[in-house]
């Protein structure tokens, strides 16, 4: 500090080194100094020996750059720094260095071996930053190296490195395209990593590089599905927008067969929509007999569960991003669920307000339903910019329905009264717009506005003036008193467009009003040659439209005005009069044409449609910066349309590693993942806990033969199945016990029968077993173990773990025996929330053992249970042996009576017992069933 | 993909430009023409991506600065929007304080900042624990931290009013405090901020109410230790969930940024959360159509045709705060007709004053001081003038005109859904010094009462 202020005291410097003056030009140290030696100055102070001197000279240089000024002449002198020890100073170096490394190629490659050196640096911070400094310098000589140097570190230990390089691949390959095919190589291998941190910017490099090589994706799709939530936002925006794209291409459309879909019927809300439905629903029923119904690719499922959550998140972008591809690519009945998140988001700076509400103005046109619950939140705020208003009012107009019509046009009626006046002409035109759309208000939306034509605003009556006029083309017969209180208001009205409105449509309507129009012409004639252009051409036409139906009184009128008309200064007009004269006014040579005047300008017009700005912007993709715009951006990608055909899905499978196969055991048909009911950390998963996690039907192709041959219907049942609820009222209960004893196998039937009568029931209190043998069980056992290992490699497994919010924590364990106390043997047991098929009102306890000792134990069985009266024990099967070092699974069953006492009994290997008990927690005392999707947004529409 | 960066001041120079892809075209040539096709004065009005030639811009607007982007493709334009927002909380973080003069005072920073925020034109990270690791320069402020300055606290939050409050100085400091410090501050703010947006009809029924809050937090504290933000526990969400015996705190919607650990909050209200240094929203609700008190103000206007061609206004305002309470900065707008040329008032004090607007036709009330249960009143006498068919006669039709009246006006220590922070605690405690503070405040977003 000393030093530098010296350094200053003897330039006689402007400023004192303790409070630098960055807000004059930091450089000039004079007045008088010449730019030649104003960095002289700097360049001195970046030779010295001192690094506060050189951090002072760098801070200004970068001043300098930041302000858009040039320092380039300064490179020589700041390079020699890049080896510089103090990390503040090179930081600034390198920053220097991005900036201005592309204009002095030869010096720049001066700084390449520091980089270099860089990359191999034992701190993974230090080489991310030599990669990115080094790949940004732009210099076509060192591609190579570069290239070089993205492929080691993309195969760099720390993830963080591996991200820096995923970011180079686009810079080298605008540098140099033709390194495209090694750069794919590398963006492949990339793609596969399972970091989060490198999956976003892996994707953008993808994005910029190589978007046509879609087929990269198909291994990595599931992969990229369950990692995005963790993925930070910003990679997050990037990978939904590429997930939108392929999906479009890997899947049918959902929507297709409408009709089949909504069967349960909830959903007329949304067939009402689109006139294709009808269309649709119609073609279709001639196809039902022989098209398959629509299932959804799992695939597909997975991608719109796994964005749900991301509705919640704080970033707007990333809650675009997924409304859009709801929108794109959701079934209709699934896209409501976007619109509270997009409403979210209007509450939001008014940027943000603004492009949500272009994009919620375009989703209206296609699907009202879908806001109509919102419809307050649209309405407008004394608070809010103009353009936000307008932009309101657009969606307001087109939420506008027979039903809601009423409260709309009072909102309108106060926005009447603003203040500005921008948004008082566009109520106007909306409230026409919502008369012309719903024919019941077209009277009272006309009234209103006749009453508004009383309104002191010049401007006001104008835009009313207009917007009746096309109201009224659409039913003249009954409004001959509105066009007489129009004519009138001619002597006042001063705003061109307004009296050509209504001189146009005196005109027209002549015959409505028979003694007035030639009283209009009269006065018009007077004042012709005062009116604005537009003015006296509509006053030429009612001249000639008189002329043709009343020539008696309006001939001489009609003379005159063409007379003046003829010598007026505008050629149009001129032209204008020339041609109305020939055609109408009879003379010897006149053509053909005369004979038909009166049809020419008598013609009957049809009505103009009044339409919404927004109709045609959903041809571009949702939330792109070209649906702002309406034209088509740079770069823009056409969102592809739905193939008619699916391709082949099984590209997406991945290996199947070991463990699904080793497990398949008797009763484990069906691997799957749960969502455990009342896991400690529930309360996390609380805004998302509706995100259904359905069975994995990409694992039930791998299952036994012997249940996919149970028909189709049943494969379907399962398909929409839902394995998670969280209600436990009674009702319910029933429903579901009800549906649990369909599912139970034949052969357990009778036992259960002699003891069904006289035990009181678990769950519910009145069940009738039914016996529906057909349906084969789908037991869903998964040892816990498993269930852990499957956390770590849902990332790469078929199997599609429901990553939700809330962590996919396994089930919990519990302790039955310590191995210390078991003398070796440890075991573990937990709830697996199955059913247990042989018995319906047992609870499923998943026991697990572990041989911890040197010698296998023999005949693993349970003895002597002390029960509580009514508890009851199903055992599990003796295991004879376990080998020393392994483990087994075993399910046993408890009637626990609805009650938490502890259930206990002996575990009994070949040479000791051990007392244990199993006591439940309240939340375990539930019975698994399967609802179809339908099912389960009936129940949950009945609690909430 | 974002091609420069700039900020520029309110009069449109530039503070700071960053090329992030060279364009081969010097900064002048791309956004001067865009100062040129957009005008000074249209960027003042809503933002909204401009396109000029291949370049689009987007910009937006914060503390009197505008945060504009240039793009040549096609990106999502909330993603642009977002970065923006967060490059400009991100320098506020770091610098302090946001204004023209820290800007320019920390160019350096604010450049590296960029330089780790965004690479080739890709965003890398906008969080504030990341970038820790990578920014070396130290920020300038422009005046030394001083406890006096907490005499007025006002809301680091409080952007609307932000004239008449004083910021506070003591959480517009940046983030990371230099080397040369000797004391270092462990801080934290927490600010529960509520908005209110209301409509009363003409007939004194409320027609529209809603409350959008937020709780804010600005942390100092260098080390991420685990905070425990305890809410009412009467406090409940959605109209079916009911706790406690007392009044309840009901709010409709709730969400939590994604750093809340949530797990105590469903039984004992409690947030956990390890705050990252800097300012962040911690949590967001809203309430709607339904107001647990009501609604701070209530008036009663009248308006009658003066012979002549005079307008008569009356206005009664009442205070329905609790007594304890007290609304600042009130100002009560009236629009009146196109013609009013003058105005004569009669005021109950000599504080407030009153004002015909000629611009905006609008008679503006002031009320530095309202406290609660009071009630004031006011009588207004608009002259109207002459318009081009000659003098204006009050017709029934200028009564018309007078149109809805709006109010803008501040409650502190005051939140609408009666939300209050029951506790503040630090776990590990820190060690030395820990300050916390809890502040409350109520703006009213647009408050309108039809007449």
């Amino acid at each position: 500090m000393s030093s530098s202020s010296a350094f200053n005291d003897e330039k006689g410097g402007s400023s004192s080194v303790g409070e630098p003056e960055y807000g004059h030009d930091p450089a000039s140290g004079g007045i008088f100094s010449s730019d030649y030696k104003r960095h002289d100055d700097l360049k001195e102070m970046l030779d010295s020996n001192k690094d506060s001197l050189k951090l002072e000279a760098m801070k200004r240089i970068v001043a300098m750059v930041a302000r858009g000024k040039n320092a380039s002449d300064l490179f020589p002198a700041v390079v020699k720094n890049v080896a510089c020890k103090n990390i503040e100073v090179k930081k600034l170096v390198y920053v220097y260095l991005v900036r201005y490394a592309e204009e002095q190629q030869d010096l720049a490659l001066l700084s390449i071996s520091t980089f270099q050196r860089g990359l191999k640096d034992p701190n993974q911070l230090i080489r991310a930053s030599a990669l990115r400094v080094l790949s940004s310098i732009r210099v076509t000589i060192i591609v190579p190296i570069m290239m070089l140097a993205i492929k080691e570190a993309a195969s760099d230990m720390s993830p963080y490195v591996r991200k820096t390089a995923a970011h180079a691949i686009p810079k080298l390959y605008s540098l140099d395209p033709e390194q495209k095919d090694q750069l794919i190589e590398v963006i492949e291998k990339l793609l596969a990593d399972k970091t989060t941190l490198v999956a976003g910017s892996v994707v953008m490099a993808f994005e910029e590089v190589c978007p046509e090589r879609i087929e990269l994706i198909h291994k990595n799709y599931r992969k990229l599905c369950n990692l995005l939530i963790d993925v930070e936002e910003w990679g997050q925006v990037v990978i939904i927008n590429m997930l939108t794209r392929y999906a479009r291409t890997q899947f049918l459309n959902p929507n297709i067969n409408e009709s089949l879909l909504e069967e349960g019927g909830e959903k007329e809300f949304y067939a009402s929509d689109d006139d294709e439905d009808d269309e649709e629903k119609k073609a279709e029923a001639a196809a039902l007999a022989k098209r398959k119904p629509y299932v959804m690719d799992p695939d597909h499922r997975l991608l719109l569960r796994n964005t749900k959550p991301l509705l919640q998140s704080r970033n707007a972008a990333v809650v675009m991003a997924v409304a859009q591809l709801y929108f794109h690519l959701a079934p209709k009945a699934e896209v409501g669920v976007i619109a509270k998140a997009l409403v979210r988001l209007l509450r939001s700076h008014s940027e943000v307000q603004y492009v949500v509400l272009q994009n919620v103005a375009t989703m209206t046109i296609k699907r009202r339903g879908m806001f109509e619950p919102h419809l307050k939140s649209f309405y407008i705020r004394s608070t809010d910019p103009t353009q936000i208003k307008i932009l309101k009012l657009e969606v307001l107009t087109n939420l506008a329905s027979e039903t809601n019509i009423s409260t709309i046009l009072r909102e309108f009626q106060t926005y009447i009264k603003s203040m500005d006046k921008d948004f008082v002409a566009a109520t106007i035109e909306a409230i026409g717009r919502c008369a012309t759309n719903i024919g019941e208000v077209r009277d009272t939306c006309l009234n209103g506005l006749v009453q508004l034509l009383s309104n002191r605003d010049e401007l006001v009556v104008a835009e009313s003036v207009v917007v009746i006029k096309k109201l009224l083309q659409m039913q003249p017969e009954q409004h001959s008193e509105i066009i007489k209180h129009m004519a009138k208001l001619i002597d006042n009205i001063q705003v061109p467009m307004a009296r050509a409105s209504i001189l146009w449509l005196i005109g027209e309507y002549c015959e409505h009003v028979p003694k007035i129009a030639p009283d209009v012409l009269r006065k018009m004639a007077k004042t012709f040659t005062n009116e604005e252009d537009i003015v006296k051409l509509q006053i030429l036409n009612l001249a000639a439209k008189l002329y043709l139906t009343n020539s008696k009184q309006t001939k001489l009128l009609t003379q005159y005005v063409l007379n003046l008309a003829k010598y007026d200064q505008n050629y149009d007009i001129r032209d204008r009069a020339r041609f109305i004269r020939q055609l109408i006014v009879p003379t010897d040579k006149s053509g053909a044409l005369s004979k038909y005047a009166k049809k020419l300008f008598l013609a009957l017009k049809p009505a103009p449609v009044l339409e919404s700005p927004f109709k045609d912007r959903d041809h571009f993709q949702l939330g792109s910066l070209s649906h702002l715009l309406n034209t088509k951006a740079g770069g823009y990608q056409e969102l592809p349309e739905w193939p008619d055909s699916a391709p082949d899905p099984s590209v997406r499978n991945v290996e199947v590693p070991e463990w699904s196969k080793c497990t398949s055991r008797k009763e484990r048909k069906e691997k799957k993942v749960e969502k455990p009911f009342y896991s400690d950390s529930e309360g996390e998963s609380g805004p998302t806990e509706s995100a259904d996690s359905e069975s994995d039907s990409g694992s039930r192709s791998e299952s036994d033969s012997e249940q996919t041959g149970s028909g189709s219907e049943s494969e379907e049942s399962v398909e929409e199945s839902q394995s998670e609820e969280e209600e436990d009222e009674e009702e319910e209960k029933m429903k579901k016990k009800k549906k649990v004893d369909k599912s139970q196998p034949k052969k357990s039937e009778s036992a259960e029968s002699k003891i069904a009568s006289e035990i009181q029931f678990l769950l519910s209190t009145s069940v009738a077993p039914t016996s529906s043998p057909q349906v084969t069980p789908v037991n869903n056992f998964l040892s816990s173990s498993l269930a852990s290992d499957l956390e770590g490699l849902s990332l790469t497994d078929t199997v599609l773990a429901p990553t939700t919010i809330a962590p996919s924590a396994s089930v919990r364990m519990y302790e039955l025996l310590h191995r210390i106390t078991g003398e070796g043997l440890g075991v573990e047991y937990c709830f697996n929330r199955q059913a247990f098929s042989p018995d319906p009102h047992m609870v499923a306890v998943q026991i697990h053992f572990t041989n911890n000792t040197s010698c296998e134990t023999k005949n693993l069985h349970i003895e002597e249970p002390k029960l509580q009266s009514g508890m009851r024990i199903k055992e599990f099967p003796e295991i004879d042996m376990l080998p020393a070092g392994e483990s087994v699974s075993v399910v046993m069953g408890i009637d626990f009576c609805d009650s938490t006492q502890a259930a206990n009994f002996q575990l009994c290997t070949h040479t000791r017992k051990f007392f244990v008990s199993i006591q439940p927690p309240v939340g375990e005392l539930m019975t698994p069933i399967f609802l179809t999707e339908n099912e389960f947004k009936k129940e949950q529409t009945g609690h909430n | 993909m974002i091609s420069q960066v700039f900020i520029l001041s309110s009069q449109g120079d530039h503070l700071i430009y960053k090329d992030c892809i060279l364009m081969h075209y010097s900064q002048e040539n791309s956004l001067d023409l865009y100062l040129k096709l957009v005008g000074i004065t249209i960027l003042l009005s809503v933002q909204c991506p401009q396109r000029n030639k291949n370049l689009n811009f987007i910009h937006v607007r914060h503390s009197g600065l505008y945060w504009v982007v240039s793009t040549k493709d096609n990106p999502s334009p909330f993603t642009i929007i977002e970065f923006l927002n967060r490059l400009a909380a991100l320098t506020k973080d770091y610098c302090g304080s946001l204004s023209e003069k820290s800007v320019r005072m920390n160019f350096a920073l604010i450049y590296e900042l960029l330089d780790e925020m965004v690479d080739y034109g890709y965003i890398q990270t906008t969080s504030t624990d990341i970038l820790k690791n990578f920014i070396q320069t130290e920020a300038v402020t422009s005046k030394p931290f001083s406890l006096f300055d907490l005499s007025n606290v006002g809301l680091f939050g409080a952007e609307t009013q932000q004239s008449k409050v004083a910021p506070s100085a003591a959480a517009s400091r940046p983030i990371v405090a230099s080397h040369g410090e000797q004391v270092r501050k462990n801080e934290i703010f927490v600010d529960v901020v509520e908005r209110l947006s209301v409509v009363i009809g003409s007939n004194g029924v409320l027609m529209k109410a809603d409350v959008e809050g937020e709780i804010r937090v600005k942390c100092y504290l260098p080390t991420c230790s685990e905070m425990r933000i305890g809410l009412n526990e009467e406090f409940s969400i959605g109209k079916s969930q009911l706790r406690g015996y007392g009044a309840a705190v009901r709010v409709d919607e709730c969400s939590f940024h994604q750093a809340v650990k949530l797990d105590e909050f469903d039984t004992y209200r409690i947030l956990k959360v390890c705050p990252s240094q800097g300012e962040q929203t911690l949590m967001q609700y809203q309430l709607s159509d339904e107001l647990p008190c009501a609604p701070p103000f209530r008036l009663f206007p009248t308006v009658e045709k003066d012979y002549g061609s005079r307008l008569l206004i009356f206005l009664k305002l009442r205070c329905d705060l609790p007594p304890k309470s007290v609304a600042i900065n009130v100002s009560v707008t009236v629009p009146v007709p196109k013609g009013s040329l003058s105005l004569s008032q009669e005021l109950s004090s000599p504080e407030q004053s009153a004002e015909l607007q000629p611009r905006s036709k609008a008679v503006l009330w002031t009320i530095p001081r309202f406290p609660g249960g009071a009630q004031l009143s006011a009588v207004f006498k608009v002259t109207l003038g002459f318009n081009a068919h000659g003098l204006y006669s009050v017709r029934s039709a200028s009564l018309l005109e007078v149109g809805p009246i709006s109010m803008s006006f501040e409650l502190p220590k005051y939140t609408c859904t009666g939300l209050q922070v029951r506790f503040l605690r630090l776990s590990p405690t820190q060690p030395g010094l820990s300050q916390r503070w809890v502040r409350y405040v109520t703006h009213s977003d647009s408050y309108t009462i039809r007449i």
